[in-house]
């Protein structure tokens, strides 16, 4: 199995960063921080898919007069491209709804948020 | 304690990941289920089916275009989400403009100066060659919203909402919907169905697309810059 593991050595890299993703979506008590380890989670996840269209000696998949192949797989590129607009429209609500808890209670951490109730 | 517990947890939860990557198809093998289906077709007819050399654009504004309409709508949907979040009253900080937010060294502000033009033509390129180039909206217009970002950082955002007047930002922020529904519904004149894409005309195709990338562009960054504005906001 590690043998394995070590052929596909990018895919267990996402699954590290997915990991110090959730880490910081659990321990950590400020909203934004809370916040970034879902975004670190989000990018674990695009680079896991963008991974799986690498192709060995692969060239970007850009026809034209001269292009040869072989092409990486354009599909994961064009699904993690859209994945990424959604992440950053994500990222904004949840930056402006953090905003407004902060103006209405005063604080964004999260025990003392609880407390507030 | 609380933490010792935490990567406890998640040692127990990574064992499972680990081992579904370990029986993955090796990295990069071009005999991997994924490259060897519909991949494999749209590398051989994709530039000619899709009206785009680079495959990438092809794949996302023709082959899902379906998909790529509902995200542009997305990002507009977030822009009025957070609109609507952080509700202003109108009553913003007056700042004297070309004043920066924050104390800056003059290198900075001379090199953000220097360098904008040189930006925004770079982000127009991204914008226009998607077709041919790696690039397209999406990115284009990150960098132009990037570039107005640093303007309102350095220069202050007065300067800044020059490039994008108060006036047409709403249409200019719903650019990227209307110029698909657009697109869509010339495609529907022409081949009968909603974002279709006549084959045979390979110019008139590369010119619907063309006119897509640019509203996601426009509308992207004006998306972009009007959320970061939004959450600087006075309440």
């Amino acid at each position: 199995m590690i043998g394995a593991l070590w052929s596909n050595f990018d895919y267990a890299v996402s699954v590290v960063l997915f990991l110090i993703g959730l880490y910081c979506v659990i321990a950590k008590n400020n909203l934004i921080k809370k916040f970034m380890g879902l975004n670190i989670m989000e990018t674990s996840v695009f680079a896991f898919i963008v991974a799986i269209g690498v192709v060995d000696r692969g060239s970007a998949p850009i026809m034209g007069p001269g292009a040869r192949g072989p092409f990486v797989n354009p599909i994961p590129q064009a699904l993690i491209l859209t994945g990424i607009v959604v992440a950053v429209s994500t990222t904004a609500l949840a930056l402006s709804l953090i905003v407004r808890v902060w103006h209405q209670c005063g604080t964004i951490e999260a025990d003392e948020l609880r407390e507030l109730e | 304690m609380k933490k010792a517990l935490i990567i406890a947890l998640l040692a127990v939860a990574a064992i499972p990941l680990l081992a579904a990557m370990a029986s993955m198809p090796r990295f990069g093998s071009p005999e991997q289920p994924a490259y060897t289906h519909v991949a494999s077709r749209y590398l051989q007819k994709g530039a000619e089916e899709a009206g785009a050399d680079n495959v990438v654009t092809g794949v996302i504004l023709n082959y899902r275009g379906f998909d790529t309409n509902g995200e542009v709508t997305v990002i507009f949907t977030a822009c009025a989400a957070t609109a609507a979040v952080l509700v202003t009253s109108g009553s913003r900080k007056k700042e004297k403009p070309g004043e920066a937010t924050v104390p800056l060294s003059p290198v900075v502000g001379y090199v953000v100066r220097l360098l904008a033009p040189f930006i925004a033509l770079f982000a127009f390129y991204v914008v226009l060659f998607g077709e041919v180039s790696p690039g397209g909206g999406f990115q284009g217009g990150t960098i132009f919203a990037a570039l107005i970002i640093i303007l309102s950082v350095v220069a202050g955002r007065n300067v800044a909402e020059r490039v994008l007047p108060a006036r047409v930002r709403p249409w200019l922020q719903i650019a990227g919907p209307l110029s698909f529904i657009a697109v869509g519904t010339l495609g529907a004149v022409l081949t009968g169905s909603y974002l279709g894409f006549p084959h045979a005309r390979g110019l008139l195709a590369t010119a619907m697309l063309m006119g897509i990338e640019l509203g996601i562009g426009i509308g992207g960054a004006t998306v972009f810059a009007s959320i970061f504005w939004r959450l600087g906001d006075e309440p």
